[in-house]
């Protein structure tokens, strides 16, 4: 199930530092442009322009719901943690803003990198999931209407097994999902005449 | 002028497993030392404060802080092992000491603690591969020492020969100081790949090359010609060890004995001591005329006085030329050169992309 790590481009990619100026910032700047990533350092706020970043560093101890230009726990890039105080509401805090790696403050000479891979390979992970998960639960809600357009074609005569491979055919010649041509059936029934020919 | 003293660690293995490079490295630091001492220009002398960890990993965190923390040196040469290497780096952090580091590694590293002076692999593995891959083919096997150098050094090799259509027929590793070659060996028999990327070090080194030599006496595909052997870490401080077997091998690096480059050609033995000597004459020139220098963290003294020096103040790498050479008669006769190539540890700085362009064998 695991898929290979995938080395991100990190030449030229844009991170941003959620911090107000402190010598952790200035630590994570000489790491992050030791790897030859354009950085820029943001406080109170991520402002618009951190939408178009590759990555993101916020600070742990002083973060709150408002620091982010994008509903909670749902950001477009991968998040990284600056956790400084280890204090339990704070890393809850950080786990609903949807941090995907962190970094412990103070920051020092190593750290960013690894945190860089393993929070793109979890947000990259994230949404993947997050994709199958709403294919299958569209499948899932498309049960019903299966069922019904197997009912549908086998009242023309056919056994169901008959019935499911048609509507399988059926299918692969539109070249749409399964669950999509079930609709279809469904809604030339509840339509005008079906006009479904054996295929 | 009167010569400010300045102590200086030495930080290398006299015994153990890897002391030929070590012996290396540390001749060229003594020679630099000794180089600016003489100098009646420079106004300060290295006073040399050395310690031996006998090729024991677990010893150079305790006598790296030794250095450090009772003596006023806060300059660092040595460390052969990239294992060696990330135990000293918590205690240079420490202390705000420095490490000068003279000897090919992984890349992937950039300490604000330690200068790079020798190649990472946009200096060394890049330009093999490029060479070697229309030179002989794209089959691979590799092979390396049980730690992160030849871990490392393939799992990039792996990803830049199959990004190049290539194939990995093999990848086998043995515990550092293991002479136990024969199932390489067996394997390399039955895989027939097109080269061999040897990353093993020491002993383990001198048997595979011992025994591939066999090999290619009692099946010419193995012969250097066809099937060559290739290493990032292999120079001349080890040829002695290794003896006819070393006949063939190809390796990359950023100086060859006898061959124009860096620095002074001819003058050092092996790009091990090359780069020491450059280290700590990089170092005297930082301190030169600047007393209570020598105190600085390295970041400080790169921005106050790095410019016009050889250290790349983002990445602590430096620029060298990427040479390709092949032991001919016991010494490295130049194959192929590129020119000033700037360390790019991370491989983010446009070097990656850099996949067997017209390149010309120079024979």
């Amino acid at each position: 199930m695991r898929r290979p790590i995938r080395i991100p481009t990190l030449g030229g990619a844009r991170a941003v530092i959620l911090h107000r100026p402190h010598a952790t910032v200035q630590a994570l700047l000489r790491q992050l442009h030791a790897i030859g990533l354009e950085v820029t350092q943001a406080w109170p706020e991520a402002g618009a322009e951190a939408l178009g970043a590759d990555y993101l560093f916020f600070d742990a101890d002083m973060g709150h719901d408002g620091l982010f230009p994008w509903p909670a726990g749902q950001p477009p890039m991968p998040l990284i943690a600056l956790i400084g105080s280890e204090a339990p509401g704070r890393i809850e805090w950080s786990l609903r803003a949807g941090a995907h790696a962190q970094l412990l403050k103070p920051v020092g000479d190593n750290g960013a990198y690894s945190a860089l891979l393993i929070a793109r390979d979890a947000f990259d992970a994230q949404k993947a999931l997050s994709a199958e998960i709403a294919d299958l639960r569209r499948r899932l809600d498309g049960r019903q209407t299966v069922v019904r357009a197997v009912t549908l074609l086998a009242t023309l005569g056919k056994t169901e097994e008959q019935a499911y491979a048609q509507l399988r055919q059926m299918a692969m010649a539109w070249r749409i999902s399964f669950e999509d041509a079930a609709a279809r059936i469904v809604a030339m029934r509840d339509g005008p005449e079906p006009g479904v020919q054996d295929g | 002028m009167t010569k400010r003293r300045i102590g200086i660690g030495l930080l290398y293995s006299r015994s153990g497993s890897y002391s030929l490079i070590s012996e290396a490295c540390r001749s060229g630091a003594l020679a630099a030392i000794a180089t600016v001492n003489a100098d009646p220009d420079r106004d300060l002398a290295f006073v040399p404060v050395e310690r031996d960890p006998q090729g024991n990993v677990d010893l150079y965190g305790p006598l790296c802080e030794e250095i450090l923390r009772d003596t006023p040196a806060r300059h660092v040469i040595g460390c052969v092992t990239s294992w060696s290497r990330k135990e000293v780096i918590p205690t240079l952090e420490r202390h705000g000491g420095t490490l000068w580091y003279a000897v090919p590694y992984e890349g992937f590293e950039a300490s604000d603690h330690v200068v790079y002076t020798h190649a990472c692999p946009n200096q060394h593995l890049l330009p093999l591969l490029d060479w070697v891959m229309p030179a002989h083919g794209r089959k691979a096997y590799l092979t390396g020492s049980n730690y992160i150098w030849g871990w490392e050094v393939n799992r990039l090799a792996r990803e830049r020969i199959t990004q190049a259509g290539g194939e990995i027929a093999g990848e086998r590793y043995l515990p550092i100081g293991s002479r136990d070659v024969g199932r390489m060996i067996d394997e390399i028999r039955y895989a027939r790949p097109n080269f061999i990327l040897n990353s093993l070090i020491g002993p383990s080194s001198y048997e595979f090359l011992a025994a591939y030599r066999d090999l290619g006496q009692r099946d010419p595909h193995f012969l250097p010609q066809t099937c060559p052997v290739l290493s990032c870490n292999m120079t001349e401080c080890e040829l002695p060890a290794i003896g006819p077997a070393a006949e063939g091998l190809v390796a990359a690096g950023p100086y060859f004995r006898g061959i124009d480059g860096w620095p002074d050609a001819g003058r050092f033995g092996s790009s091990h001591e090359a780069a020491a000597y450059v280290a700590v004459l990089e170092l005297a020139r930082l301190l030169h005329g600047h007393p209570g220098a020598e105190a600085l963290p390295l970041s400080q003294l790169v921005a106050q006085r790095g410019a016009g020096g050889i250290i790349d103040p983002e990445t602590h790498h430096t620029v060298l030329p990427a040479l390709i050479a092949r032991v001919e008669g016991g010494a490295f006769r130049l194959l192929h050169r590129r020119a000033g190539v700037a360390g790019d540890p991370y491989l983010t700085r446009g070097t990656s992309a850099v996949i067997a362009p017209q390149l010309r064998v120079v024979s």
